[in-house]
């Protein structure tokens, strides 16, 4: 029963809450660069908009194209129920754990990378190539990250870590946890596609990565990508606030005000990524491809100071 | 004045008999022409001969090339060939005849690399074929076009409707383990002009890249053979739509000279003041382009802000953003600066004071630098094989600018410098703009200040038929050259327009190689080469 309220609550909260951080970063880079900008809800109305229209599909392609969108929301979705956005909703045990969570995010990936092969477009076949080079050199990163905190909490399920993180009190003091909030972050941008890595808003097809996979796709199937591509990242950030940044142990409240308070506070720290990465977004510009792998090396070089510190230090003082 | 004109006449005398002692049989006629072009006539068997002494021994870099049907004054075709010695301001013109049964020349491009495309244009328009072409695919007409039809020839009718060919198009091949071609266009992301990129890549470099243009042949020139000399203007303003100043200003600049009409000077301040407006707003609106493909949307639209300020002072002036109907043939329309020079100063200040503080910002942005450092290098002898004008020849090493080195209007009263860098790639590129957009206002400035009062307009009157002339001015882009021949009451006969562009889309085609996919769109924004300017 609890498990049941569980998914109905966190899925709540990740489907409502996805689409308004990409309003958020919209807005404030439209800001920073003297423009009014879309409102912050725009996300919504295109889905809404995509959703009514119909799906124009290539004669060449096959059932993977078709079945691709799905398959990309389902992964986003299932993944997003590993990682609770507060630990007071879930229940005492979550099946699934760092591993899963990243080879379900790798299966939808996986389809979209041959999907956008499927239909033989010129640019699908680029963004395909680009998004296995980035991704192959990220993975390693998330994976040593999430290692260590798993080894400092004993455990591979994400409940669990959070649990453990959240009796630690503050943790973010530790230079373990700031290295691996940092690896975590530029991971975020990647796996995001957003700029240095990506350029979301551009209309360059041959600069593009995650938008050349998708370029074919339209109406449902397109609503379902960019919504699935939202919850990915709605998912990454809640993994890195709740994990590093915990919060629920400071409630005293009980009951369902608890509940409130806990999912508020959770969408405060949210929406601080948001502005992180919206500043990360406007100061910076677009790497050179070749210069992605200098970037995912440098996250890789945190995670793996973080999991060498956790021995250095030893695990007592973590 | 007169000074000039002599030295100039001296200069061309001495050419004149140094060619006619080494090709002495070969050239059969020689007359000097509005004060700086010579016409030699040549002996078309040795035209290669002839072609490559001066653009090897004498280092003339051919600058245009063009046909015209002549068969009414001589009965026969005629083919130009225009050499420029770009340090005494000359002009050479080599004219060879074509006997129209046999409609064949020889090719130079062996010689001359720069003679590639107009060849192959002259093919296309005259049925002129260049024997001995490396390279003579179609350029101009695509594979739906009849091979047999050239529109240029004046017993082709415009009203004919022609067939629709069904032949197949070939790219320039590169094979090889791992070799696959992109096709990128003609239809692009983005409101801008269709051209089709054929990529040879192995994964993400470069190995060759063909562009594929003129999908958008309106048939200027044919379209202004036989029109009155006051309507062709309309026609030249509207050849590219961003360099219309450009091109009026180019078209009038020759007329001028057919009717050896000299402009009141307070004219040729005013067209200096908006051939200046047009290339800083050119040229922030290129720095813009640039920033928004690497994605550094601060500075875009920074650089954004500023070109819609640099319009509002061309509403201010005259009405209309887009410069056009400034240009009158003799002059300019009406009064455009008188009353305004104040404010005008100002919001040209304002425009530098902005410039200095965006181009402090984006320089300290290392990852920006980095991004455009050492990416799509125009190497010098590449530029200067090809004739690379304008600010991609100026950041790849070349140092010249018609401004300087064919004065006209009032630039030779004026003080300027013209930026130069030597690496030739996009970082020398938006250097050598953003110098210029600062050398744009300066001359602006003191135009404003210094101009005379006075007349504005030098009526054209009704001149001899079959005179010709070159109008030569820098756009935005660079060495803009129109060609005009007159016909009879002030109508044209022949117009021949060469936009920079033309020039250098071969040479963002060499930029491109070995470098990476995702980085042609910046390359490509670095040079921002006119579409509409090209396919005429």
């Amino acid at each position: 029963m609890k498990i049941l309220l569980y998914i109905v609550i966190q899925l709540f909260v990740i489907m409502m809450v996805a689409p308004l951080l990409n309003g958020i970063i919209k807005k404030i880079k439209a800001l920073s660069q003297k423009r009014k900008g879309a409102p912050i809800f725009q996300m919504y109305f295109d889905l809404y908009k995509l959703c009514k229209k119909s799906s124009v599909v290539s004669d060449v392609s096959s059932w993977v194209f078709k079945v691709t969108p799905y398959i990309v929301f389902a992964t986003a979705i299932a993944a997003a129920l590993l990682v609770p956005v507060s630990t007071m909703i879930a229940p005492e045990q979550l099946p699934g754990d760092i591993i899963m969570f990243v080879s379900i995010l790798a299966l939808g990936r996986f389809f979209m990378m041959i999907a956008a092969l499927d239909t033989a477009s010129t640019f699908g076949g680029m963004g395909s190539s680009r998004e296995a080079l980035i991704s192959s050199l990220t993975e390693p990163s998330i994976l040593v990250s999430l290692f260590t905190v798993g080894l400092i909490s004993k455990s591979t399920s994400l409940l669990q870590i959070m649990n453990v993180m959240k009796d630690k009190g503050v943790p973010l003091v530790h230079p373990v946890y700031i290295m691996i909030f940092f690896a975590l972050l530029t991971i975020i941008i990647a796996e995001t596609s957003r700029i240095p890595v990506d350029d979301p808003s551009t209309h360059l097809e041959l600069t593009m990565v995650h938008e050349a996979m998708i370029l074919e796709y339209s109406g449902r199937h397109l609503a379902l990508m960019e919504y699935g591509a939202a919850i990915k990242q709605l998912t990454f950030i809640t993994l890195l606030v709740n994990i590093l940044i915990p919060h629920d142990q400071l409630i005293a409240l009980t009951g369902i005000s608890a509940v409130m308070l806990s999912l508020t506070i959770y969408l405060i720290k949210v929406i601080g990524v948001c502005i992180i990465i919206a500043i990360a977004e406007v100061s910076t510009v677009k790497l050179k491809l070749f210069s992605i792998p200098n970037l995912a090396a440098l996250s890789f070089i945190l995670s793996v100071l973080g999991f060498l510190q956790y021995f250095v230090l030893g695990g007592r003082y973590v | 004045m007169d000074n000039i004109i002599e030295s100039k006449n001296m200069i061309l005398t001495k050419l004149n008999s140094k060619l006619s002692e080494t090709f002495s049989e070969d050239i059969y006629r020689s007359v000097v022409d509005n004060t700086n072009e010579l016409y030699l006539e040549a002996n078309p068997e040795h035209i290669l001969e002839i072609c490559t002494y001066i653009n090897t021994t004498l280092g003339y870099p051919l600058i245009s090339m063009f046909a015209n049907d002549e068969q009414s004054l001589c009965d026969k075709y005629a083919v130009y060939y225009v050499f420029a010695d770009r340090e005494q301001g000359i002009l050479l013109i080599i004219k060879t005849l074509v006997d129209p049964n046999k409609m064949e020349i020889r090719s130079i491009t062996k010689k001359v690399h720069a003679a590639a495309l107009y060849e192959r244009e002259i093919n296309d328009l005259f049925g002129i074929v260049p024997v001995g072409h490396p390279n003579p695919k179609r350029l101009v007409f695509h594979s739906n076009w009849p091979q047999a039809e050239h529109p240029l020839r004046k017993d082709f009718d415009v009203k004919h409707k022609l067939d629709f060919a069904k032949e197949e198009t070939d790219f320039q091949k590169v094979t090889g383990e791992g070799v696959y071609e992109i096709p990128v266009g003609p239809i692009h992301a983005g409101i801008i002009e269709p051209g089709h990129f054929r990529f040879s890549v192995v994964g993400e470099p470069i190995i060759n890249l063909e562009a594929q243009l003129y999908y958008t042949h309106k048939g200027i020139e044919k379209m202004c053979e036989g029109q009155s000399i006051e309507r062709c203007l309309y026609v030249a303003e509207r050849i590219s739509g961003d360099e219309t100043f450009a091109n009026s200003l180019t078209y009038c600049q020759a007329i001028e000279k057919i009717a050896k009409v000299k402009i009141p000077t307070r004219a040729e301040y005013t067209r200096v003041v908006f051939a200046e407006l047009e290339r800083l707003t050119n040229h922030l609106g290129d720095l813009g382009g640039l920033c928004l493909d690497a994605a550094y949307g601060f500075a875009t639209f920074q650089f954004r802000m500023m070109k819609g300020w640099a319009y509002w002072i061309a509403d201010e002036l005259c009405g209309m953003r887009f410069l056009r109907s400034v240009n009158k043939l003799g002059g300019v329309r009406q009064d455009f600066i008188l009353g305004k020079e104040l404010k005008t100063i100002e919001e040209l200040k304002k425009i530098k004071s902005e410039l200095e503080d965006t181009v402090k910002i984006i320089k300290s942005n290392s990852m920006f630098i980095d991004r455009v450092e050492n990416t799509g290098i125009l190497q010098t002898k590449i530029a200067t094989d090809l004739n690379a004008v304008g600010p991609s020849g100026r950041a790849s090493g070349l140092c010249f600018d018609v401004r300087k080195s064919f004065p006209y209007e009032a630039y030779k009263q004026l003080e300027f410098n013209i930026p130069k860098h030597n690496n030739g790639d996009i970082n020398c590129r938006m250097n050598t703009k953003i110098k210029e957009c600062f050398e744009s206002i300066y001359l602006m400035i003191q135009a404003i200040e210094t101009m005379p009062s006075g007349k504005l307009l030098e009526p054209v009157k009704t001149f001899e038929p079959y005179q010709c002339a070159f109008g030569l001015t820098e756009a935005p882009r660079g060495e803009n050259i129109h060609w005009i021949m007159t016909g009879e009451n002030n109508t044209i006969f022949r117009y021949k327009i060469r936009t920079p562009s033309f020039c250098n889309w071969p040479a963002l085609c060499h930029a491109v190689k070995g470098n990476i996919v995702p980085d042609f769109p910046i390359i490509n924004k670095s040079f921002n080469l006119s579409y509409a300017g090209n396919d005429l």
